[in-house]
């Protein structure tokens, strides 16, 4: 039946995404890295912003407000009282307590009542290079009861680590990683960079059927000696963008997330090389 | 300072909110065709006046924060733009932010409200933010010297100690950039209504016109804002004038021109902030040339709003039954490439 206003009666060529990340009102990390590239898609994106910010925590000092799983649980309780609950994404990052991510778990389970197709991409950030930068008690959270109701999972080498109980040293163990993963629950999985010996690999893979063997891939990704923030995020949505578009091409979706991504990437280390120039006080280039 | 330039919209594109909704609204409506009590003509004249200005001279970067974000040169602009999010649907700054991100602005929002979907449904949920919450996102910005902006864009605003922060943070921003463009959208009501606090004109009128660079009244808003009645094209150059005199004066006689705009019979939302972005987005590319920034902005919507419409009527549903949702995201072309079809005639 059609709601009063007609929102949902307009078929979406591409999908509809509620996207639960942090919000920063200056720079590009969580919803502002991961909405602007999904509208670019074609989706029509509704963000929660589960934190607003002056900026992202890499600089000296932010401040700002942060929202609580209540006030999460309140926006939702809004959607459904004007039936606007039909999703066919979910997408999550950066969580930083126990309580918003039980909230979230509501949430999945609710919008699947709604829409029981709804994909859940889930970006489970704890952590890098063996380091956790979430408090610890999300971790059995994230892996006894986030990874079983995800559809897509986006872990770096660290947190794949983590929530398969696999040490990954090698291609191999990163399969098996992978492997590890689709028995929990996901049937889509993604590690993002993986470090082995000196060079950086994604490694997707694709259980099309539970039982089956899972198709896999990997991409070699060139170093690039600089550091960036928000480019997580992007990447999560790039692949929540692109798999869709290629449902049954995980590999090919990859590919564009990849290559996207290089780009802006690249364009930034120019524009940084140029800028260099441009200040070296004695006129000599470098 | 530059005066304040003027765009008045054509009066079926607004009207006011039921007395039953909520005050801190943040979305405008547009009234059916039927509504018109005198047929005169199908088509509605808008007005717009602007000064000429000079050409602005190289923009000067401020010195490297330990992350570079601002010592990169933008084509465009930065724009801080403060307005409502809403979770579902397209209004305040989920109308306006994406299509500046198109026209390649990189664009700072500060969310005033986060609801779960505009006020125009039957019910809504969320938090709103205060002036002081506002103030500590500025102290955060400039603890971390990220106060440079070319650009600031206000829409609906829904209490006087907003909006006072709000004037603070035209303040600041133009000790760190004297150059900023505060482009105004003075959100008061429609159609003789007004949606907000009474005490919000006074300081609209008082306090926001004067610091304002450009100013987007509908009708309304220009009239209470001018303090001169509309009732004609020619009133409605006067009000510009008027308004234009808030700001210092140079004595030059504006440029002033005006489009005409077909009636759609349908309501939408979102629309509103949606002009106003794209005012600011494409005569910020034309700042000499106020009509042509017009010309594509009114396209672009014109597009959108077709669009919107045409997509309707697709999925079987009648356009004029209630009130429809901007296809935003598929008009994303129109909005990056707009093909100018609605032509100024300027008024010499």
């Amino acid at each position: 039946m059609a709601p009063p206003i007609l929102s949902l009666a307009l078929p979406s060529e591409t999908g509809r995404v509620l996207s639960i990340q942090s919000h920063t009102v200056q720079g590009y990390v969580g919803n502002k890295s991961a909405v602007f590239p999904l509208q670019l898609l074609g989706y029509d994106v509704d963000p929660v912003n589960s934190v607003q910010f002056s900026n992202h925590t890499g600089y000296p000092t932010f401040k700002g407000q942060v929202l609580n799983g209540q006030q999460l649980w309140e926006l939702i309780e809004g959607l459904e009282a004007n039936d606007l609950l039909y999703y066919t994404h979910l997408l999550t990052g950066y969580i930083g307590s126990v309580s918003f991510l039980d909230t979230v778990l509501e949430v999945v389970k609710k919008l699947r009542s709604v829409n029981p197709n709804l994909v859940y991409v889930c970006d489970p950030v704890m952590g890098d290079e063996g380091k956790l930068y979430v408090p610890q008690d999300l971790v059995s959270v994230y892996r006894q009861k986030v990874v079983p109701v995800a559809s897509m999972l986006t872990p770096n080498q660290f947190e794949a680590e983590l929530l398969s109980g696999c040490r990954i040293e090698s291609e191999a163990d990163g399969w098996e990683a992978c492997n590890a993963l689709h028995d929990v629950g996901p049937s889509k999985v993604v590690i993002t960079s993986i470090n082995i010996d000196g060079n950086l690999l994604l490694i997707g893979s694709h259980q099309k059927a539970k039982g089956q063997p899972p198709e896999q891939f990997k991409i070699s990704i060139p170093r690039i000696p600089a550091y960036f923030t928000g480019t997580g995020d992007l990447m999560t949505a790039l692949l929540l963008g692109w798999s869709n578009k290629y449902p049954d091409n995980l590999d090919k979706a990859a590919e564009l997330a990849v290559s996207s991504l290089q780009v802006p990437v690249i364009f930034v280390i120019c524009e940084l090389a140029y800028l260099v120039k441009l200040t070296r006080p004695s006129g000599d280039l470098i």
